[in-house]
This record gives C-alpha cells, structure tokens and sequence, in this order.
C-alpha cells in the first residue's frame, strides 16, 4: 500500500499548525493517490500528541529517545534515513520552517529522493505528482514535477492549506529509535524569546507597518503620527528590522509576529509573502504603495496607488480634523 | 580560519516587472538589473569580518555565467582573496541539488573551516542549496543564522525560528550556515576598488575541472523538472481608490468611519 | 593614513595659516564639531591621522564657502571630499550612503528608481527624446530629483511649459540620462563620478548635443567645471530662461500677486556667482514684490541639502539651518521662499514643517511662480 507521510513539527510543547496543515492536504493526496496517510511524530515523551495525531492519520509511528528531546536536524535525519528508507514512502512532506529547511535537503540528498520546496499547492495529474512552488518573491509561480521517482521529498508552505476536521482513528505504532549514541558535532543549546519591548503589537486593535517605501529612518516620525491619529501601533516589515530602524519586536511577518487587528495599514510595504504570512488575518486592509503591480494589493481591501509621502500627510490632516 | 562563501547573481525584481519570457521556463532579463543575492552579500560581510578577526583568507565560489564576475570581482574588492567560477553551458537547467553537486566538486578538495552562504536565493527562493552542499562534503550545517561566534573549532549560532523565536546551537567545525539578512551591515565596494581588483585572478572551472558527466548535470541530472511558469492568478483584487492625495486619504477616512474601523 | 600627502599637495594644504576664515564662514560649525581648519592642521601636523567615527566629516554640505573664503587659494572643501574618499575606499561608510552609492551605480540615480521609470513624468507631454532620435538644438538635462521626486516633477513641467510658450527646440534623454554625478564625486566615490561622467559625456557625443540646460545647479556645477572634453556649453534654467524673457520670447498673461523672497542656493550663488538672473526673472513676473533677506548671495546660507546630506541625517539633527533659513524668510514678511534647487526645495519645504509655518509661508521653485504667469 502506498504511503504518504508527513513529519510532525512540534516545539516547546505544542504541534506547529503546519503540522496539520501538512495531514490535511495529505489525506486529500491520499485519496487521489490511493495511498494511507502516515504521520511520523519524533521526540521525547510525545504520547499525548500521538493520540491527537490519530485523528488525522491512519498511523502515527512514534520515535521516542531522550536524545530526540529537542529539535536536532542532525539527530531527526539520523533517525527519519532509517524510518524512511525501511517504509519507501511515495511522498514524503515536511514544513517549510526553520526546522524543515534545516531537515529536508540533507536528508532527501542523502537518501536520493528528489526534493521540491516551499511547495504552495500540491497535485496529481496523470499519476504524476505536480508542486507549485514560488519564484522571484511571489512575483512568479513554478511547475515542477518530480521526473516519475517512486520517493519524492517536498516542503510545504506555512500557511498554504487549509486545516480539516481530523476524523480518523489511526493506529499509533512505535518506531524503534535507531539512535545509538549522543550527537555532538552540533547541540541544541536553547531557545531565545525576542526581548520583550514596550509594545505588544499582537495586542493592538490597529497597526500601521510600514516597509522600504520609506527610504529613510528619520521618515519613521510621519508613519508614527499617523498611528497616533489612529489610535494605533507602528510595526514593520523585515528590511526595516534588518536597518535597525525599529526594533524585531515590531516585526510582522513569517520570522516576526502574527497579528490580526482590526485595520491594518501596509505603508511602502510590497507584500512579500513573508509579510503577508503575517498579517493576512486582519479583518481590514488597507495598502499604499507607489507600484500598482506589488503584491499586498492582491490582499488588501482597499488600496492607494500613490507617493506615501503625498497621501500620509493628508491622511493625517483628515483623522486630525 | 579559512572561509568559504557561495554567492549568486541574481536579477533585482523586487520593484521591477517581471515577464515570463516565450519559452515559458524563464524571465526577461534584459531590462533587469544584477547584483549579488542580499542574503549572500550579509555572508560575505560576515566571512570578512572573521577573517578580520582570525586571519586567513576567504574564498568566493559560484555558479554562473561569465557575467558574473562582477560579482566575483565585488567580493574581491571588499577583502575576498580568491574567487572561482563555475560555468559550462551543460549547467544549464540544473536543480538545486545538482547545484549543491557542482559546488561540492569545487569545494571539497579545499582546506576550509567555515563554509557561509545566503539562507535564501531571492531568484528561485529554493532555500536548499546550502544544507544539500553540506550533506555532500559530511559537515554539519545550520540555517537562518543571525549570529555566529566563533572559539576555537567550535561555532556557536543563533538560529532564527518563527515567530521572533531563535534557537541557539552548538556546531562544530569545519560547518556550514546560510545566513540571515540582517546579521551586520555590508560594507561598500567602490568602483576604484572593483577596477583594481580586476588585477586578481578568477578560477573558472567547466564541467570536466569538475569530473562530472554531462548526464549529471543540467536538466538531464536533475530530479526535479521545471515544467512551466505563470502568474500567480489574482485571488483578491483590492478596491483601489483613485485620485489626488486629498481626495483619496478623504475617501479612505470616509470608508473607515463608515464601516466602523476608526 | 595614506592619502595625506595626496591632499596636502592636491589641496595646497602648505599655504595654509591657520586663519580660520574657513570654519569662521562654515554653516554646520555652528551645530557640528565638524572643524576644518582643525582638520587640516591635524592633516599637516599628524603622520597618520585616524578619520573612521569621524561622524561629522558627513555633516559638510561642501557648499565650499570655505574654499572661497580662504584667503590663501587652499582648498579646504576638498580635504573633506578627500577624507570622505579614504572612507568610502575602505568601504567602511553609513549605509544610507552606501545604498545611494550602490543605487545610482545600478540604476543611474541615488534614490533607487527604475531607469524604465526616468521619464514617467513627462508622459503626455510629447517631449522630443534625443536618445530616441528626435533632433533638438537644446538638451534640456532633467536631472534625478526632478525625475523621481512628484514634489520636484512639477518643476520639470513648469520648465518644460516655459520652454514650448517660448517656442524652445528641446528634447531629453529619457531612459539614457544618468545621474551626473556632482554629489557621488562629493561623497567621496571618485571612481563612481568617473563612470557618471564618462557614460554622460558619451551620451552628449553620441547625440550631437551642442547646448544643455539644467534644472538642478548641481548638474550645473559639475558639467560646468568637473566634466572634461566636452564641446557643448551648459547652462543653469535660471540663465537661459532670463536670457528668454529679455529676448521677449516669454509673456506673461496672468499676474502672480505673491511677496517672494529668494533663497540663493550654494551651487548656483557662491559657487558659481549666478545671482541676477533668478531675481530678474522674479522681478519680471507681473505682480511680484521681491523682498531681500539680508544672508543673500555670496552670504546665503546653506540648507543643508548638498554633499549628500540628503541621504545623510547629520550629527546635530535637532537644529537644522533650514528652519533657521525659514524663519529669516518669514521676518522680511514674505509669503513666498522661492529657490533654484531641487535640493532646497525640498530641505526648505521639509523646514517649513517641522518649523511650523506651515501655511504661512510656501517653497516654490522660480519656475512654478513663473509657470503661473504663463
């Protein structure tokens, strides 16, 4: 029978939504492709995500070992070399993380699967699998197949599928862990939280983020006045983070935070996905960049095609009024 | 300490338009402009700066066409000792994993403690190539990394998670990191110093300095096949709002107000 | 450091006495710690002088008033430039300069604009573009700031409505003009300037250009007295359209009713001593009443838009000469601050806001005041 299998993402405790993202899209392959849908869940005292696994897969093996107590990509591929050269599973997904990017091409080069990453859809079409992955930030989408391998290897988007209903009754089956001995060319050390700043942003009803359109760190002050005349936050894209103009904490974004407000303004943001990861939840969006073309439009509810240091000032002068 | 830094040429398309070009399968270039991928440029920086602090030398690798010398001769002008490039026209088409194979040829038979490159190319955004060369050359690697600390032959890397999380690992050398924008800040290389380092020598090597078969590479070594690209079809359009600044912020105010927002 | 003796001899640093009528007459020395005249006394004194966090050498405008007013034909602006070169050789500068730099490198100016995106502004506008083809007897040489910035585009639109009133054969060069470079060469990328200057010159060969007319003084200063071998002759607007009104080639239907005081900006008055020909092109627009400021001229002062301070925050933020430069405005009663520069333009009208005269008094440029009496 063949087999789709999906390696659990957990951390500190919790199953990564990805997690579940990956086992809903892969009951759907499952289905399409005639294949069980197995979940490999990898650490130390797990049982109780077992049980919750078994609801979406119709096996969960579990590798328990103290060594596999915190997340080791060293260690994982070490033990998934071994999982998944004995079971040869057609398609094999793992999330497209920070731990799975870590994960992933090492361990499909040493086993030979072909790897595609930071796939956003999945499908069959004539018996083939098909990924669409993302180039050029988001600008461009890519077909790519995986040349008939009867093992294939993808990394899936976070965020990109929807999570279902889990319904199953999946048998939970241990998996010996073929660890012998303490790995100690590379060592998880610990887990660093950002420094907490003044400001929660995940708290705020509204956010006003502004992005590289605003080309210089003293221009901040017109992006804050207009929060002020909101009644809300500033917070950020990436690059301005990486210039040091505000600090991480007001990050939105796949490696910042995940806010929903109620209105959330993207100023000389173009909206990478990254970004968009981040933010795509707010109940209203409003964007303002000089590029028709950027992306953010393609999520925003309302948008202003124009020179943010034309319409911020006037914007302001409006709330103010 | 001897470093190794893989850098790649890639068009600048963040504010440019992007056409999908006839054959389907690749983008008008002529209208872009080039330069080093961003997170490869913040590997370089950090390269640099340890040798600054070491001593030794640090040596550019890449994979590209003869145009991407100016990138080459760019790291040799900001501090980089040597540079090689990888080019033969039967490259053409290749994976990331025959990408990582091509590198690993040139790579392994250097004496290296430190191999740093971009966690990301803004081009394909694969995001592979890196941990694969590490496979290949059996050292440990570690991704996204926004600080690296170097004592003795042990390196210790803050690795950014989601979420403003970031772990912290303990690897040892000879390692590979893909860097994270962000680390330090790129120093500038001007143009007095691109033109001298013009003086400094590249190493191209083709497919046969690599001991490679033209089945191995390319589109014909690849496991992964590109079948075609598109425009992401447009899920959501925003309502643009049109006209001068007063009108469209008065608009926008009225809009906001009337649906409750402020 | 290695470029001392370089810039003892370049900049005749031997002759200097030590008067210091150079940081006497320097404008950021009121609020920087930025000391030429000290600087080069290290220069001469120091074998090797230490200038990285030196943060202050990037406060200077390099409106050159100290090389002008130095008594002994020393070249004190040119020692910044020189130390500034050391600096960005040894690629170790602020990255908002660095990105200027590596900008205008990659696409030809210093804020990052698309080439294919140069001559946006002049859609519609039916203009002839030389590099295209079209023969034209003037080069009308726009300039970065009046082609990216929307507040500088419409005085690109001004010049170019003054142009066909007065019946002008001008074309651009669109896609192909290129920054010229007067502020890269003051930043210190000597290398970069080079380049600039090389593809523009080019540019003027390759289209039989005999006769360019700038609208930044910027422009016109480097084409003027850095750029070499050229034939062509060039020409600040404010020289050329004075030229116009006297030849009666421009008329005037409308009246501008506006008290306007004029703002000499570095490049165009001290520099290159182009003082008359704005204020009589003011004093020809009907309704006009031009009030005098009294730093004018020679004694303008600067408002800390050149030598890359666009880009460059300064080590005194707080006290801007720009506000200082408004609120003289404002005493002499105008309501209008009108300028040549696209670079004062902007600082000026920054000024006016963070001043708080918003509202009561307006930056526009010579050629916008003019447009309106067209």
């Amino acid at each position: 029978m063949k087999e789709i299998l999906v390696l659990v993402e957990h951390r500190r405790g919790e199953i990564r939504d990805v997690t579940f993202e990956m086992l809903s899209k892969g009951r759907e392959l499952a289905g399409e492709m005639g294949a069980e849908l197995t979940s490999a869940l990898l650490g130390y005292d797990v049982g109780s995500f077992a049980e919750e696994l078994s609801k979406w897969a119709d096996r969960v093996l579990v590798v328990e070992d103290e060594k596999l107590k915190d997340f080791n990509a060293e260690a994982y591929q070490r033990v998934l070399a071994t999982l998944l050269s004995k079971r040869q599973p057609a398609l094999t997904l793992i999330a497209h993380s920070s731990f799975g990017t870590d994960l992933a091409p090492s361990l499909a080069a040493e086993l030979g699967f072909p790897l595609a990453t930071d796939c956003i859809d999945l499908r069959v079409e004539d018996g083939e699998l098909i990924a669409v992955r993302q180039m050029y930030g988001g600008k461009v989408n890519a077909e790519v197949s995986f040349r008939q391998a009867p093992q294939r290897m993808v990394t899936v988007r976070q965020g990109a599928f929807p999570i279902e209903e889990g319904q199953r009754a999946g048998q939970i089956v241990a998996f010996p862990s073929p660890l012998t001995e303490e790995i100690d060319i590379k060592r998880f050390i610990e887990y660093v939280e950002a420094a907490p700043g003044e400001v929660d942003i995940t708290q705020a009803d509204i956010i006003v983020a502004v992005g590289r359109g605003i080309k210089e760190k003293e221009n901040l002050s017109l992006i804050e006045e207009l929060a002020e005349a909101l009644g809300g936050v500033v917070a950020c894209s990436r690059p301005i983070v990486d210039a040091g103009w505000l600090p991480s904490d007001r990050q939105v974004g796949q490696s910042g935070k995940t806010v929903k407000p109620k209105l959330y303004m993207a100023i000389g943001i173009s909206g990478a996905f990254q970004h968009i990861i981040g933010m795509k939840g707010s109940d209203t969006i409003v964007a303002i960049n000089k590029d028709p073309n950027a992306p953010i439009f393609h999520v925003a509810d309302y948008g202003i095609v124009g020179d943010l240091f034309d319409v911020v000032p006037e914007l302001i002068k409006r709330l103010k009024a | 300490m001897e470093i190794v830094v893989c850098v790649k040429r890639v068009p600048e398309t963040a504010e440019a338009e992007v056409v999908i070009a006839e054959d389907g399968r690749s983008i008008e270039e002529r209208d872009l402009v080039f330069d080093i991928n961003e997170a490869d440029n913040y590997a370089l920086e950090e390269a640099l700066l340890l040798k600054e602090k070491f001593g030794g030398s640090v040596t550019a690798v890449t994979v590209g066409p003869e145009k991407a010398d100016d990138v080459l001769r760019m790291c040799l002008a900001k501090g980089a000792d040597k540079a090689i490039r990888l080019t033969d026209e039967r490259f053409k088409g290749s994976d990331a994993y025959v990408t990582a194979l091509l590198l690993y040829r040139a790579i392994r038979d250097l004496d290296f403690d430190l191999i740093l490159t971009g966690c990301m190319a803004s081009d394909d955004g694969y995001t592979q190539v890196g941990v694969t060369l590490a496979e290949l050359l059996d050292i440990p690697h570690a991704v996204y990394v926004k600080k690296l600390e170097i004592e003795g032959q042990v390196a210790k890397v803050h690795c950014e998670l989601e979420g403003g999380l970031e772990e912290v690992m303990e690897v040892k050398l000879p390692a590979l990191f893909t860097i994270q924008t962000g680390i330090n800040e790129p120093r500038y290389a001007s143009l007095l110093g691109i033109r001298k380092a013009m003086r400094k020598e590249i190493e191209v090597l083709n497919l046969d300095d690599l001991g490679l078969g033209e089945e191995e590479v390319g589109e014909s070594g690849s496991k992964i096949e590109l079948r075609r690209l598109f425009i992401p079809p447009v899920e959501k359009e925003a309502e643009i709002l049109e006209g001068k600044p007063e009108e469209v912020s008065a608009r926008l105010v009225e809009i906001l107000k009337s649906e409750g927002v402020i | 450091m290695q470029i001392r003796g370089e810039l003892i001899s370049k900049c005749n640093l031997l002759e200097c006495i030590q008067c210091g009528k150079c940081t006497g007459g320097c404008p950021v020395s009121l609020k920087s710690a930025l000391n030429i005249r000290r600087l080069i006394y290290e220069v001469l004194i120091r074998e090797s002088l230490d200038i990285r966090g030196r943060n202050e050498l990037w406060d200077c405008t390099t409106c050159s008033t100290c090389s002008i007013r130095c008594p002994k034909g020393v070249e004190p602006a040119e020692v910044i430039v020189g130390m500034r070169s050391a600096l960005v050789e040894g690629g170790r500068i602020q990255p908002t300069i660095r990105d200027v730099l590596e900008s205008t490198f990659k696409y030809g100016n210093p804020w990052g604009g698309l080439r294919s995106k140069r001559a946006e502004w002049a859609q519609g506008l039916n203009i002839k573009n030389i590099a295209a083809g079209d023969k034209a007897e003037v080069l009308y040489f726009v300039g970065c700031t009046p082609a990216y910035d929307p507040r500088v585009q419409e005085v690109a639109k001004a010049l170019v409505r003054a142009f066909e009133k007065a019946g002008v054969d001008f074309g651009i060069l669109g896609e192909e003009e290129s920054c010229c470079g007067n502020e890269i060469r003051r930043m210190g990328e000597e290398g970069l300037f080079e380049f600039l200057m090389e593809e523009n010159s080019k540019n003027f060969e390759r289209y039989g250009v005999k006769r360019i007319v700038t609208t930044s003084p910027h422009c016109y200063n480097t084409f003027k007295n850095e750029y070499q071998g050229g034939s062509w002759e060039v020409q600040h607007y404010t020289q050329f359209i004075a030229d116009l009104i006297e030849l009666g080639k421009l008329s005037f239907s409308r009246e501008v009713k506006r008290i306007v005081t004029y703002h000499d900006p570095c490049f165009l008055g001290k520099q290159n001593g182009v003082y008359e020909e704005p204020r009589r092109i003011l004093t020809s627009i009907p309704g006009v009443e031009l009030v005098e400021m009294s730093r004018i001229k020679e004694r303008s002062l600067c408002c800390e838009g050149g030598g890359g301070r666009m880009w460059v925050e300064g080590t005194n933020p707080q006290e801007r000469l720009a506000e200082l430069r408004v609120r003289e405005a404002v005493s002499t009663g105008a309501e209008v601050i009108a300028t040549a520069c696209p670079f004062c333009l902007l600082t000026l009208e920054d000024a006016v806001k963070t001043a708080g005269y918003e509202g009561k008094i307006q930056v526009m440029d010579i050629m916008e005041l003019l447009a309106e009496a067209l």
